[in-house]
């Protein structure tokens, strides 16, 4: 930020008033080039990600054909989706996943930065190692996974039931809706929490030192150092972690809909009715933006009461 | 902690690090034991195959494949009749080979790697203009493009899909391969195009503008100084936010695959990969050699960049 002030408040040699030969100012011109360099992003942004956003509100209200012409239907797309069943379980579904993976992502993240902040024998390594599920592509990493709790070959029922016998018989854990949303609530924790790790980790080496070594003069615990110094000092990256987490991961298709297929979250069932089946990209659309006003809804509670902006 | 003097301390510490590495190595190690066992042997818990079996990575790459599912009679009568010419041969063993049965990796990999490519390099180009606008230049609506550029994190990829879709097939893009190859590659631009911006007006602000000044009085122009100055001072962020890109579009799955549906032939790696297993069921072997072939190109490029990267993310500069 300070580089930012420092840079941009020195003008370039000339000053802005000079009339340079074609007429403009020096500042007019600046704002030209300006505008000239950032518009290709500019144009290509509003046209692939703003246009859409609205024409999606607007194909929300269309019975979408696409071959031929769309009929309007007003608020009849919205008045069945809302009216589906399957829509409040695929928002129940949803919240579980979202709120836990979040939660578990976090924690994780805190208590391995917390590990990695300490001096040990390869360290490095032992970093970047932690980093791989977040950077893996979730493709590579999902059928590892699926072996993982195969009931015939996996090695968490020959743990679980052969070696320690805590089930009855041998159970496909990614089968059934109810247990395959915490298989996919473990994957997303697994991946994910190396991106919280980082940025806590980041934060916990930019703590001054000397704020504990004042705290050991007076005596201070352990676990005081970490209530009353740690804590209180990544408290906001802890807050964004969770508001970008809960973005990421309510928008999120990849990770559940790779991983199995009975885990209906909003964005899988999104996509199930918008492209496959019947294809009605109409109530595909509306679902979109109930997501979007959810989600909008959520992220203005968060700032306003928890992070208090 | 570690600095403690209790031995029983070291050991429980020593643990913790152990069982975190673990946690966050073993699917990947799981992964290349099971792609060199046999299938005898997937339902042994132990990670270390009992005998080593290639034939997944070779059928994968192509290699040693030419007689397979070839008859043992009709090879013994090739090797009994030395009077063939080389084209009779290839003629007679094309019959036999079964082609519809291979799962086309390297054309997938190949599809991947050009789509990736390209779209990461128009992602920068585009970037490296629109980062030096606002990191160095003033001009009334900055800020609004600037912030407005942050509002990307908020939309997930579903929602742009359905009316990219309606558009893309409203306007006959997604009509030819040709046009469906381009309509992909804008989109996979756009997602990384807002991080790049981000990543690299962050970088551009740290190079000092005494060294621009300097060479505007010697006379040269703004797109001299970027590219004889701005580009040369940040081509590890530049190369960064290149892989960062890469990586990106190498692992996108949803758009692909709703606009290659009907494009067998430009099938990228990740539905490559999920038709695969969907077509076949439990040929572990094979699907954990293409995850691990999958993987690596962008492990090996993850970690050449790494120490770049998290600082770049740690910045706040990423989108999932």
């Amino acid at each position: 930020m300070h580089a930012q002030i420092k840079n941009t408040g020195k003008l370039p040699p000339g000053g802005s008033a000079t009339a340079l030969t074609d007429g403009r100012t020096r500042a007019q011109r600046e704002e030209l080039l300006g505008w000239a360099l950032v518009l290709p992003s500019v144009a290509i942004i509003l046209a692939l990600i703003l246009y859409p956003v609205l024409y999606n509100i607007y194909l929300s209200f269309y019975q979408v054909n696409l071959s031929g012409a769309s009929r309007f239907v007003g608020f009849l797309n919205h008045r069945e989706v809302l009216g589906d069943r399957e829509f409040w379980n695929a928002l129940l579904t949803t919240i579980i996943y979202v709120a836990f993976s979040t939660v578990g992502a976090t924690l994780l993240g805190l208590g391995t930065a917390l590990v990695m902040n300490e001096k040990f024998p390869l360290r490095g390594l032992v970093r970047s190692l932690i980093l791989l599920p977040y950077v893996a592509p979730v493709i590579s990493v999902v059928f590892s996974w699926q072996f993982f709790f195969d009931p015939v070959n996996g090695i968490f029922m020959d743990i679980f039931y052969d070696k320690l016998g805590w089930f009855s018989q041998r159970i496909n854990l990614i089968g059934s809706p109810a247990t395959a949303v915490w298989v996919a609530i473990i994957f997303s924790i697994w991946k994910n929490f190396p991106f919280a790790y980082l940025m806590i980790l980041s934060r916990l080496q930019a703590i001054d030192q000397n704020l504990y070594e004042a705290a050991e003069i007076d005596g201070a615990a352990g676990r005081h150092k970490f209530l009353y110094i740690t804590l209180p000092e990544v408290y906001f990256v802890v807050n964004a972690i969770i508001l970008l987490r809960v973005i990421w991961n309510f928008n999120k298709f990849e990770e559940v809909y790779l991983l199995t297929s009975n885990v209906k979250v909003l964005s899988v069932y999104t996509y199930l009715k918008a492209f496959t089946g019947a294809m009605d990209l109409g109530q595909g659309a509306t679902l979109a933006v109930l997501q979007f006003i959810l989600l909008i809804g959520f992220i203005l509670f968060y700032v306003k009461r928890v992070i208090k902006w | 902690m570690v600095t403690g003097k209790r031995p029983l301390r070291k050991i429980g510490f020593a643990l913790l690090v152990l069982s975190i590495v673990l946690f966050c190595i073993f699917p990947f190690v799981q992964m290349l034991s099971l792609s060199l066992k046999y299938q005898w042997d997937w339902g042994n818990p132990s990670l270390i195959p009992s005998r080593l079996n290639f034939d997944a990575y070779k059928e994968l790459l192509n290699i040693g494949q030419s007689l397979k599912n070839v008859p043992e009679s009709i090879i013994n009568l090739l090797d009994e009749s030395p009077d063939l010419t080389p084209a009779q041969r290839s003629a007679i063993l094309a019959k036999y080979q079964d082609t519809g049965d291979v799962f086309p990796f390297l054309k997938y990999f190949g599809n991947s790697l050009v789509l990736s490519l390209s779209a990461a390099l128009f992602s920068v180009i585009l970037a490296v203009f629109g980062a030096y606008s606002f990191s160095r230049l003033r001009y009334r609506g900055r800020a609004v493009v600037q912030r407005g550029v942050l509002m990307v994190y908020m939309f997930g990829g579903i929602l742009l899909l359905i009316p990219l879709y309606k558009v893309f097939v409203s306007i006959g893009l997604l009509s030819t391969p040709t046009g469906t190859f381009i309509g992909l590659l804008v989109i996979y631009m756009v997602q990384t195009l807002p991080v790049s911006l981000y990543m690299l007006g962050n970088y551009f602000r740290t190079i000092p503008f005494s060294i621009e000044e300097a060479a505007m009085i010697e006379g040269a122009s703004r797109f001299g100084t970027i590219w004889r100055i701005i580009i040369p001072l940040s081509i590890s962020a530049i190369a960064t936010v290149y892989i960062y890109s890469f990586m990106i579009a190498w692992n996108e799955y949803l758009f692909a695959s709703v606009f290659l549906k009907s494009y067998k032939d430009l099938y990228t790696l990740p539905i490559g990969l999920k038709t695969l297993f969907v077509s076949k069921n439990a040929i572990w072997d094979r699907i954990m050699a293409a995850s691990m072939l999958t993987a690596l190109p962008v492990m090996a490029l993850f970690m050449t960049i790494q120490k770049n990267l998290t600082g770049g993310m740690a910045a706040g500069g990423v989108k999932e």
